[in-house]
């Protein structure tokens, strides 16, 4: 009798995920906006507090089925990878090390439970400062929910743009910091011998499909009682900036190599693993910010202070600080590539 | 049979290691109900020197028994906390 339950449970949760992939699909056939569709234009004459209502509903109304495929697509995929592998890997020298970064650092969604520990025993482990550093700024940027939402609020261009702009932000900083003194000193301060050595101590259960499904579908909705709350104080942000800033500002200020510049800059202090940074690059793309400015704008990984703070207690302040130097002098560079080569600077 | 489980995470303890802490301590009181009782809660911070000598690296929340690492990444079940005492036990 509870073999047939499972069987059903297993089956209505596999019918409810392949219901979500179709419904993705299905509106990507039939060509609708995942996106506000709602002009800067359409807010005037609109009542002050109507136009957050207006803004949310637009956007909510055929936005949702791609925040649900984003969600339960970051769930299936943390829940599915095999994980034991990874961390078996990032202690395994330097080379496998940043290779692992770069990789799986954007299926690992961001969660502070999950970056700081990584942080931490990358470093204890032998890899060493650089692979540590690597995935730390890979992973905010360029992780799943982050790239789909990228893709379907702005565009996929800038999605695969942001993630070769982080692969070599992350790399350079990476390998940067390794090669400085305080870096090397946090390395041998922190090492610990024969930690990669312990396959002994690590028997890892593995718990039926029916589990992981159903602890899949749950840390996807863990993700979205964490990140939702942020995104719609950014959508209501978005659409008052929308509404009241004049274009000509953002056409003078956020276009050419001053707006990289300005953008950089502005981006950072918004920049959280939260999403908001995609929502209001979104306003003030529709409003004449360039294609350069944007993909800096969308480099704010070196601000994220809540990271900073927690790398802090580990490494030094100088190491956060001198990532945070690369990541922005990468961020105007890279902006300033992007703008060139689309044509929009 | 002595027991000792720990529940490796971050401090201060994030959300999903707070709630891997309350299985497990829920799991232990019914343990102790069916006369089980000499199980030790411990709680390691993952990311110390001492945790990842011992164990490696570890995505947390984890779950070691008696020094294995039974459950690494994700929120074990009461029940399944109670199935792994037990199988431990058996051996």
């Amino acid at each position: 009798m509870s073999n047939k339950i499972k069987v059903l449970k297993t089956a209505a949760l596999i019918t409810f995920i392949i219901a979500v992939f179709a419904g993705l699909i299905y509106s990507r056939i039939k060509a609708y906006s995942l996106a506000p569709t709602m002009k800067p234009s359409d807010f005037h004459g609109l009542p002050i507090w109507y136009i957050p209502i207006a803004y949310l509903m637009d956007y909510f109304s055929h936005g949702w089925i791609c925040l649900l495929f984003a969600f339960v697509t970051a769930g299936l995929i943390y829940e599915l990878i095999p994980k034991e592998a990874i961390t078996k890997y990032m202690g395994g020298g330097k080379a496998i090390g940043y290779g692992v970064a770069l990789v799986m650092a954007p299926f690992l969604t961001v969660c502070s439970c999950t970056m700081v520990p990584l942080f931490a025993g990358i470093i204890y482990s032998g890899a060493g400062i650089g692979p540590a550093i690597t995935f730390l700024l890979m992973a905010p940027s360029s992780n799943i929910l982050a790239i789909l939402l990228t893709g379907d609020m702005l565009y996929w261009e800038l999605a695969e743009a942001r993630i070769l702009a982080s692969i070599i932000v992350s790399l350079t900083a990476g390998l940067i910091i390794s090669k400085t003194p305080w870096g090397k000193a946090i390395e041998k301060e922190y090492s610990v011998n024969n930690a990669s050595q312990q396959e002994k101590t690590i028997e890892i259960v593995k718990s039926p499909l029916d589990e992981r499904l159903l602890s899949a579908l749950k840390f996807g909705g863990y993700l979205a009682k964490q990140i939702l709350p942020f995104f719609i104080f950014g959508l209501i942000a978005v659409s008052y900036v929308e509404a009241y800033l004049p274009e000509d500002i953002v056409g003078e200020y956020l276009t050419g190599v001053k707006g990289v510049l300005i953008a950089s800059v502005l981006g950072g202090p918004l920049y959280t693993p939260t999403l908001v940074e995609i929502v209001i690059g979104r306003g003030l793309w529709s409003l004449g910010m360039s294609k350069g400015a944007l993909l800096a704008w969308l480099m704010g990984q070196p601000y994220d202070v809540a990271n900073a703070l927690a790398v802090s207690r580990i490494a030094k302040w100088k190491v956060v600080l001198t990532y945070m130097l690369i990541a922005w002098i990468g961020s105007v560079t890279l902006g300033l590539i992007y703008g060139i080569i689309s044509g929009s600077l | 049979m002595t027991i000792i489980i720990e529940v490796i995470g971050v401090e201060p303890p994030c959300k999903r290691c707070a709630a891997v802490e309350k299985n497990v301590k829920q799991a232990v009181e019914k343990l102790k109900n069916e006369g089980m009782d000499d199980v030790t809660v411990k709680k390691l911070d993952i990311a110390s020197k001492d945790v990842v000598s011992k164990y490696g690296i570890l995505l947390s929340p984890a779950l070691a028994i008696n020094g294995k690492v039974r459950v690494a990444g994700r929120i074990p079940t009461v029940d399944e906390i109670i199935k792994l005492v037990r199988s431990e036990v058996q051996k």
